[in-house]
């Protein structure tokens, strides 16, 4: 069963070749069944694989698959193989089985649209390439399915493409992720400089090997593969593309820009653990990013009113949770976050999704109100998506986060500090999320609202809200891939200090946008809070800071650039190479008594050297 | 006696015969010079043939088959020559010597074989091949 | 001679039955389809005898030829490859109004030569091999003339072809001659303890770059190279593909084994030569080839330019570390396949798309414009075929172009290696113009026939375009096979 391993990127990337051979012009339920289809049955293999993977004992937990060598010239081997073990088990569930409700979700979310068949092309293409990136045994694959899922999410989010300001924000979402891209790019070239291989297993065995703890290199590099992860993960300081990356359909949202591609930056460094357990400095920093990230994104969020827009700065925020879980060394509980928010912030985008297309695209969550009625199944589905997302006891998201927060408080590059962070920042999630849904589910109706119904709309809504809801009693097999964070018993009070603080901000939430109290509103509409919460709504402002920094001065240097210098360092070039063609072509004049002189002269040449130089 | 004393010895008759050589044909080109008549009329340059005024250009083209002449050459003159060598030695060669000049001899009679049927011994030229060809034809 | 050395020596049998049959046939009986098929039978007879012979270990037939893994191979590369372009020069011979039969004739010949050229390790049967080739050649470059502006430029190239090769013929000789009065030796390993060395007198020195020389030309080293875009201009295409191929990479594959076998290599001033005759050739051939407008020319300069990259494995072979010295010869030998299948793919589509019976090759740019919308099937393999040269990824060409800049850098030949770059960036250009002049809207009266393409040109172009890709993609068979075929020598 094991060697069935190829199909779960390769069907994907089938229905991709079928799709896009059919050039859109495959009746429309032969598009839903390969484009569905491919990816539904790459989640059938994984469950395969996992029943056997089950069943092998724990420290055989891996499985090579080499399907092909491109070639062997000296020491490089540039190779396409597969490897599997718990780590990259337990993203292939996410990938493909979330992936799957998506894609089943997409294809009556999708249904009207004229381009149906190239949003499955393109979302096929995306799981093959995120398969890829998982099952990378190499990082030259790694970074090949890393820049696909790029590719992908560029076109995503561009997928209206008629509206030139979602062009915008898919240029927007590129650039950005390539500022990391190119850090890790750096980073693995000297990892292949200092260790000559680019084998991740190899390269992780030798890196032991090779470094001391806390060497200058293994910084360096892990710090530029943080690079790369911060840029596709969201991170501070390279975030500010993710909310825009809204302006793509919301099962895109959904897939790409909460459940999968955002989590990537997660992967890697899970992936490449030793290197950073090499440096405590790397680690200190990977866990400052995630809180500082947790922390800011959580604020925005607060004041957002696009649905979409708390959404996506929720989802930067709980990835900012699972960086901390790395920084501090809890390997597993990170990959645990990453699947529970997988099942739950799917949840949240798709009955976003589904709301939004039941009042008519609207995405103004104080335009909606009082829902609860005419949409009873996305308020089910919505309402448990919320408590997984705050935490509470017994969603899955309560078991991930408790984890992270308990192995922050013992931990090294944690601390009580950050701890501290952590658990407000857990306290500002409950309060975004019930405002949300106390505003739109609540309250007077603004609009009127047709609910979608049908399997395709009902069966993801609710699959998933059982996964949010049960998830967190599901054992990953994580424990050979990764190291086991030792768990320290943390003080009870600490504990329930972590629990409460949530149920607080529910309560808080509740008093706020439920009952809706004069003095606390009256608290938030006046004086400096209000500016504050202009400065928050902006995204603390580091658009505005980037825009003036970064872009405004370098697309001033282009244009003032343009014609000028450095067209014509190529020009020089052409024009020599130009006129060097002519200089030769005189020698080429076609008279036979000329070539025989020239070949004579040259052989004396070459005698003359042969014999007075040797 | 040195080397270079030997060499004179050796070579004077040499010098001799070259010095009267050259010493005869300039006498043979600088005699008319001296003695004949300069007259110059308007036949004066044209070649002698006989007394017959020539006609037309000296040079044209001949069609004479020296690709040919080379392959012909090959064939038989040079099948000649292996053939003499391996006739000097055909005890020692023995059958197996025999077997081989007989291939060689056999890729030989091929190549004739085909310049025979392609015409190469059929020494007139296209136009002559071709009249006859109508005349035949008529 | 033993029977083990006759059945050494059958394939070179073979193929000289095939031209003693089709000369008898010939004689008697004029049938294009039958004598083609009678040369595609002989060259696959023999390929399939070479085939079987391989991993026998090396025998030594007659103090002339040797057969080991390394000639077998070539032999085998020379019988496919002529194979290939036999068959595509097929229809262009059909359709053009002369001889046809002894087209066959001169090119089993041409064969024979080249594999009795790369068998060789004496001077003995090197020349002649040599010779055996270039003399057929100077027919064929004649051949099929047609149209009297195409025959005048077909003479002249023939007769060009001829006076030069006869000089560079000469030097040879005289540099074989120079050897063997030095030593009194004409096989190659008997010279590898006496090349070279402290002793070695001028006499040798000047033989040997006098050698070098008259190899030079026949691989058009630059300065040498200036017969290669007349002849392969004035040549009928399908001509011009088997001197394109057969008769460099014949050469070529000697003058590796020349120079291993002999010590030729110990010579560091000769060396220090051809470093300067690589330089030369990459930079002057891509740079004659960059704006040139005649296809069948710029093919020609881009040869050149191609030797050039092969010079610099051929250089690696030098170095003293036995691995590098292992990945440069390896290099040379995969080049050359990569070399064959890309140039004849080029050369078959100007043949498939030249019109003889109107004396017309497809030379022009014009016949390649909007070529992709009329014939898409030959396009791509075109494209392909242009991508490889380019030495664009997954094509064959790529992975030979990256095997010999191993080679360079495992040798350390920085200068070679920066020129080698500095070449490839000026080829992408005007194989890259090619293209996309492939891609432009055609023009309103094409210049290409209308016919179908014939099938056997399909079936050989779509052979050696998915030989291109596959090996491109999954290169390793070949290496496995270069590796095990270079490995005899030392």
């Amino acid at each position: 069963m094991l060697d069935w391993l190829w199909l779960v990127p390769g069907l994907p990337f089938l229905g991709f070749l079928i799709l896009f051979a059919g050039q859109g012009k495959m009746p429309k339920r032969w598009t839903t069944l390969v484009g569905v289809g491919s990816v539904g049955l790459a989640a059938l293999v994984t469950l395969l694989i996992a029943v056997e993977f089950y069943g092998t004992p724990e420290a055989a937990l891996t499985y090579r698959q080499t399907l092909w060598t491109w070639m062997e010239a000296g020491s490089l081997k540039p190779g396409f193989s597969l490897y599997l073990d718990g780590l990259a088990l337990s993203m292939l569930f996410v990938i493909t089985g979330v992936g799957f409700l998506i894609h089943l979700y997409a294809s009556g979310y999708m249904y009207e649209d004229e381009d149906f068949p190239r949003f499955f092309t393109y979302t096929n293409l995306f799981v093959a390439a995120m398969v890829m990136l998982v099952l990378a045994d190499n990082l030259v694959l790694l970074f090949l399915g890393w820049e696909g899922v790029g590719l992908c999410s560029y076109l995503l989010i561009g997928f209206w493409y008629r509206d030139p300001e979602n062009g915008r924000c898919a240029r927007k979402a590129f650039i950005v992720t390539r500022i990391g891209d190119t850090a890790f790019a750096i980073g693995l070239f000297l990892l292949f400089r200092e260790l000559g291989t680019l084998d991740i297993q190899d390269a992780m065995s030798a890196a032991t090997a090779t470094w001391p703890r806390d060497s200058g290199t293994a910084t360096l590099i892990a710090v530029l593969l943080l690079g790369g992860a911060v840029g596709k993960s969201a991170q501070l300081p390279l975030q500010t593309w993710l909310p825009d990356a809204m302006a793509g359909p919301t099962p895109v949202s959904a897939l790409i820009h909460a459940a999968t591609m955002v989590t990537a930056g997660v992967y890697l460094i899970a992936r490449t653990h030793v290197l950073f357990q090499l440096s405590t400095d790397a680690m200190q920093l990977v866990a400052l990013v995630g809180v500082l990230t947790l922390l800011m994104s959580g604020f925005t969020a607060l004041t957002q009113t696009d649905l979409k827009r708390i959404l996506a700065y929720s989802t930067i925020s709980q990835i900012g949770y699972m960086f901390l879980a790395l920084g501090v060394g809890a390997w597993s509980s990170a990959i645990f976050h990453l699947m529970t928010h997988a099942f739950f912030k799917a949840l949240l985008f798709l009955t976003a999704g589904s709301i939004i297309l039941s009042v008519h695209h609207q995405q103004d969550i104080f335009k909606m109100g009082g829902l609860r009625k005419a949409l009873p199944v996305p308020f089910a589905t919505f309402l448990v998506g919320c408590l997984g997302l705050t935490a509470l006891p017994p969603t899955s998201g309560f078991f991930s986060k408790e984890q992270i927060l308990n192995a922050v408080w013992s931990s090294p590059t944690g601390g009580q500090l950050i701890w501290a962070g952590a658990v407000l920042g857990a306290f500002i999630t409950a309060i975004y999320t019930f405002r949300m849904f106390f505003i739109v589910f609540f309250g007077e109706q603004q609009t009127e609202a047709h609910e979608h119904k049908g399997f395709k709309f009902h069966v993801p809504l609710i699959v998933l809200a059982v996964l949010a809801a049960v998830g967190g009693f599901f054992h990953l097999p994580l424990t050979s891939a990764l190291p086991h964070a030792g768990h320290d018993h943390v003080p009870l009070g600490v504990e329930v200090t972590a629990i409460a603080l949530p149920m607080v901000g529910v309560l808080l939430a509740y008093l706020l946008f439920y009952r809706q109290i004069p003095a606390l509103r009256q608290l938030f509409e006046t004086g400096p809070l209000k500016s504050l919460a202009a400065f928050f709504y902006s995204g603390w402002a580091m658009d505005w800071l980037y825009d003036r920094l970064l872009v405004k001065p370098f697309v001033a240097l282009a244009r003032w650039n343009s014609k000028d210098l450095v067209d014509q360092l190529p020009a020089v070039v052409s024009r020599g190479a130009a006129l060097f063609h002519r200089l030769l072509s005189l020698s080429q004049n076609g008279q036979l008594r000329y070539y025989v002189a020239t070949m004579a002269l040259a052989s004396l040449v070459v005698m003359a050297v042969a014999v007075y130089t040797g | 006696m040195s080397y270079g004393a030997s060499l004179i010895t050796h070579l004077w008759p040499l010098v001799l015969f070259l010095v009267l050589v050259i010493g005869l044909i300039s006498l043979m080109l600088a005699g008319p010079y001296f003695l004949g008549s300069r007259r110059n009329a308007r036949a004066t340059g044209e070649p002698y043939e006989c007394g017959i005024v020539p006609v037309g250009s000296a040079q044209y083209h001949v069609p004479i088959p020296f690709y040919l002449f080379a392959i012909f050459f090959v064939i038989f003159d040079l099948e000649a020559v292996f053939l003499f060598a391996w006739a000097v030695a055909v005890r020692e060669t023995g059958w197996a010597g025999f077997i081989e000049a007989l291939v060689f001899i056999v890729i030989l009679l091929v190549a004739l074989l085909y310049l025979w049927r392609l015409g190469a011994l059929d020494w007139r030229t296209f136009r002559q091949k071709r009249d006859r060809a109508s005349v035949l034809l008529r | 001679m033993t029977m083990t050395e006759l059945h050494a020596l059958l394939p070179i049998i073979v193929i000289a039955g095939i031209s003693v049959v089709l000369m008898v046939m010939t004689a008697f009986f004029r049938h294009q389809r039958l004598a083609s098929l009678i040369t595609y039978g002989g060259f696959i007879a023999a390929a399939v005898l070479v085939a079987g012979q391989t991993g026998s270990g090396p025998q030594q037939a007659t103090p002339l030829l040797i057969m080991d893994e390394y000639s077998r191979f070539f032999s085998l590369v020379i019988l496919v490859t002529s194979l290939a372009a036999t068959m595509l020069a097929y229809d262009y011979l059909r359709r053009s109004d002369v001889f046809k039969e002894e087209y066959y004739i001169l090119l089993s010949l041409a064969v024979l030569g080249a594999v009795v050229l790369v068998s060789s390790n004496h001077f003995a049967a090197f020349f002649i091999g040599i010779e055996l080739m270039s003399v057929s050649l100077f027919a064929m470059v004649g051949y099929m003339v047609q149209g009297r502006t195409r025959r005048a430029v077909t003479l002249e190239a023939s007769v060009k072809y001829m006076i030069l090769s006869g000089v560079s013929s000469s030097f040879l000789l005289f540099g074989i001659a120079l050897v063997y009065a030095d030593f009194g030796v004409l096989s190659f390993s008997g010279l590898h303890s006496l090349l070279g060395l402290h002793s070695t007198s001028s006499y040798s020195q000047i033989g040997a770059a006098m050698i070098v020389v008259g190899l030079a030309f026949k691989l058009s080293w630059v300065p040498f190279h200036m017969w290669t875009p007349d002849v392969y201009e004035g040549a009928p295409v399908p001509v011009t593909a088997f001197l394109a191929t057969v008769s460099k990479v014949s050469v070529f594959a000697i003058i590796v084994r020349f120079f291993i076998e002999s010590g030729a290599f110990r010579l560091e001033a000769l060396v220090q030569a051809l470093v300067w005759i690589a330089v030369l050739s990459m930079l002057v051939g891509n740079g004659l080839a960059l704006l040139q407008q005649n296809i069948k020319r710029l093919l020609a300069y881009s040869s050149i330019a191609h030797l050039g990259y092969l010079m610099v494995a051929f250089i690696a072979i030098a170095g003293s570390n036995l691995a590098n010295t292992n990945l440069a010869v390896e290099a040379t030998a995969f080049y050359l396949v990569a070399y064959i299948v890309m140039s004849l793919i080029a050369f078959g589509i100007i043949t498939t798309l030249s019109s003889p019976e109107r004396a017309e090759e497809a030379e022009t740019l014009a016949h390649f414009r909007g070529l992709f919308w009329q014939k898409p099937g030959l396009a791509t393999a075109m494209g392909l075929a242009l991508l490889s040269l380019a030495g664009i990824p997954l094509t064959i060409g790529f992975v030979g172009k990256f095997y010999v800049f191993a080679a360079g850098v495992a040798g350390q030949l920085w200068l070679l290696v920066g020129v080698l770059i500095v070449g490839s960036a000026l080829g992408l250009y005007y194989y890259l113009r090619l293209i996309m002049e492939m891609c432009k809207a055609p023009d309103t009266e094409p210049a290409i026939s209308r016919e179908e393409t014939p099938l056997e040109n399909r079936v050989v172009l779509s052979a050696l375009g998915l030989v291109l890709l596959v090996i491109g993609i999954f290169p390793n068979g070949l290496i496995t096979t270069v590796h095990a075929a270079v490995a005899v020598l030392r």
